[in-house]
């Protein structure tokens, strides 16, 4: 007969990982299933010429239709489509980026690492737009606090109430001549930038620095290849009970009992989830205000004319920063409310596709600007829209017969006046500083590239407007969980998963507490 | 046999035990063989040659489109691609042999220089986001990047230009299947 874990773990990633390095160093019991494989970096990879893959480079055509980071070195690390579909209508295209593997996202994540603040915890109190979340940014602080160094976070403190410090690996690094420039540019019309904020390390992962110590308190149980169908309720208690999975490799059925389930799948796995088991939605916005936030790729491109021909001096490129959100802090300065971010960098050689040349005057002017190139990308805070959201398509399964997702998404005005206003912000701020712009543009990405997709299983004080309360507990179900970026509120325009990193380390202390106490 | 073993002029490379497992050094295939073209009409590849020559030409040294192969790579990339794509191709080449009769009374391949930049006109118009909406300019655009990439990530390109610029190793992480 099969144990009965304290706690079922649906999920390896940042959430997941975090939940069970939490647990299971406080002496619980775990069991964590995983969908995908688990990665060996020295057998399942290698150094090859592009001109030895069989595309040249270009990767199979049409076998990612909505991952635009994929390339043909990596096709083998994001989740088949045709092996998990999921639908659309054709004119909201929505790109759903997945990882199916021990690890999840966290294996190939960017490592931007930012704090929310209360203009994200209580931001219907700054624009009465939406609503705020059960808890504050004193509330989370502590748990960033401990997060960061683990994670190993460099940053630079600047004091700003937008963009809370952390506990850093102080980054004093010297800028580059055109860095100083742009920075120069963006203050003399009060527009903040600092350093970076970046997990550090050779690999910064839920598979080195979460799992180890998990598996190493001799608390975790890890399965991979273990895709769950659905979360099991008793039907005397209304409590969850397990899971059914299913074997990957050999399609077997097999159930999973724990006292407690706590779901950290990624944002719109964890809901679909959730909507296949027919739990935790008594207040019918299980699926709704999904969100994420808008890039803007290559917003502007701009060249340090110095640079040109080769004939700047050393020191006047390479690094980069970043521009927390400045709009709309104390007043309402624009035709939006909310507001964006930018990374910034120095260096490069701009696509020989912006240049409207071909032939030896193309390769005359792409060796012009070698290594001159300044680029950036917004990131915009996309408004939570209750008509926005996730349903269970009835007619399309995926390769394990469990249903599939339908996501209908959609940017608002807010979201196209808001890029806009980058745009013209960034082109105005590189010609101050001396740049010559090459080629701008203000067309977001589709919604879900950013890969920062989240709402859809929110928190709230109120049982009948969200699904989990201040501790990502289902209102409906007191032993169900749900740690992952679906619990959001808001998310402003700072990359998430710092936050979904201490939200989950709360709510995992949380439910070793009431395990501990007899409440679970 | 009298004497001492007769041994082999060049020693080969050490063989494994027959009891071992091998690994054995496999070829590419670009490296073997040249790409049979099917896809395009005689005319269309005649236009792609002519094309890849004129956006990506050797220069100093250089290999261009054509030592790299990329007409016949294009040729197999389209024929896998997607139906507006290989529309987008097809009617791009014939567009291009159209005007070339139609204002040089000559095919594309027989244009000189100046007559072939007339005809590449939207290919100098500033770059946008969005594909353009012309198709001949949406071709252009497609083409040029395809024929620029198709070069830099060929075999005869980077053995080149790697010698002068490490960076341009065309080497990467390459992740296996996983399972």
């Amino acid at each position: 007969m099969s144990p009965t874990y304290d706690v079922l773990i649906i999920g390896s990633g940042a959430s997941g990982g975090m939940a069970a390095y939490t647990l299971a160093q406080k002496g619980v019991n775990c069991l964590m299933l995983d969908a995908g494989p688990e990665v060996d970096f020295t057998r399942d990879r290698s150094l090859k010429r592009v001109y030895d893959l069989p595309y040249r480079g270009f990767g199979r055509p049409g076998q990612f239709p909505h991952v635009t980071q994929a390339s043909e070195f990596t096709a083998n690390v994001w989740a088949d489509e045709k092996q998990n579909p999921y639908t659309y209508d054709p004119n909201d295209p929505y790109y759903w980026v997945r990882i199916r593997l021990v690890g999840g996202k966290s294996l190939f994540w960017g490592r931007a690492s930012w704090r929310l603040s209360d203009y994200e915890f209580k931001c219907k109190d700054h624009d009465d737009f939406g609503d705020n979340w059960p808890i504050g940014y004193s509330d989370l602080a502590p748990y960033y606090d401990r997060v960061e160094p683990l994670f190993r976070v460099s940053g630079r403190k600047e004091g700003l109430p937008q963009l809370p410090d952390g506990v850093f690996i102080e980054d004093n690094s010297v800028d580059s001549e055109s860095v100083k420039r742009f920075v120069k540019s963006c203050a003399a019309v009060g527009i903040p930038t600092t350093k970076g904020r970046r997990a550090t390390g050779q690999f910064a992962s839920s598979v080195n620095l979460l799992l180890p110590d998990a598996l190493a308190s001799g608390n975790l149980t890890l399965v991979s290849n273990a895709v769950v169908r659905n979360i099991t309720v008793d039907r005397n208690t209304g409590l969850v009970n397990g899971a059914n999975f299913v074997d990957r490799r050999s399609k077997r059925e097999m159930h999973a009992k724990a006292r407690v389930v706590m779901v950290g799948a990624s944002c719109l796995e964890s809901t679909r989830l959730l909507l296949n088991s027919g739990i935790a939605n008594s207040s019918g916005v299980l699926g709704h205000y999904l969100f994420d936030e808008f890039y803007v790729k290559n917003i502007v491109q701009a060249i340090v004319p110095e640079l040109r021909n080769g004939s700047g001096r050393h020191g006047v490129i390479r690094g980069g920063g970043y521009i927390p959100r400045f709009r709309n802090l104390k007043t309402r300065e624009k035709n939006f409310i909310r507001g964006y971010a930018v990374d910034f960098g120095s260096g490069g050689t701009p696509d020989p596709t912006y240049f409207p040349l071909y032939g030896e005057a193309l390769q005359k002017e792409v060796n012009a600007c070698k290594e001159a190139g300044f680029e950036m990308t917004a990131m915009g805070e996309v408004l939570p829209r209750f008509e926005n959201h996730v349903r269970i398509d009835p007619n399309v399964q995926d390769a394990f017969g469990i249903p599939a997702l339908h996501i209908q998404a959609r940017y608002s005005d807010n979201e196209h006046a808001m890029a806009r206003d980058a745009m013209d912000t960034l082109d105005e701020r590189c010609r101050a500083a001396g740049f010559e712009v090459l080629v701008k543009h203000s067309q977001m990405v589709p919604p879900g590239e950013s890969i920062h997709e989240l709402g859809t299983c929110r928190m709230g004080d109120d049982p009948k407007t969200s699904v989990l309360n201040k501790w990502n507990q289902s209102h409906d179900v007191k032993n169900l969980f749900v740690v992952d970026g679906s619990s959001f509120v808001s998310g402003g325009s700072q990359n998430p998963t710092l936050t979904i990193l201490a939200l989950s380390m709360r709510s995992s202390e949380y439910v070793a507490a009431q395990l501990r106490s007899g409440n679970l | 046999m009298s004497g001492a073993e007769q041994q082999p002029a060049t020693p080969k490379a050490a063989r494994a035990p027959i009891d071992e497992t091998p690994t054995l050094q496999i070829a590419t295939t670009d490296s073997a063989a040249e790409t049979v073209e099917h896809y395009f009409s005689e005319s269309q590849f005649q236009v792609l040659e002519r094309l890849s020559d004129i956006i990506a030409p050797p220069i100093s040294g250089v290999p261009g489109a054509l030592a790299a192969g990329v007409p016949a790579f294009l040729d197999f990339l389209t024929s896998q691609s997607s139906a507006h794509i290989q529309n987008l191709y097809r009617d791009g080449l014939d567009a291009l042999n159209h005007q070339a009769q139609s204002r040089f009374k000559t095919d594309f391949k027989g244009t000189t220089a100046s007559q072939a930049d007339e005809i590449l006109a939207p290919l100098r118009k500033p770059w946008t986001y969005e594909a353009p909406a012309e198709p001949l300019q949406a071709f252009l655009v497609l083409a040029k990047g395809q024929i620029l990439q198709g070069t830099v990530n060929s075999r005869e390109w980077i053995s080149v230009v790697s010698k002068r610029d490490r960076r341009a190793s065309g080497l990467g992480t390459y992740w296996h299947t996983i399972d």
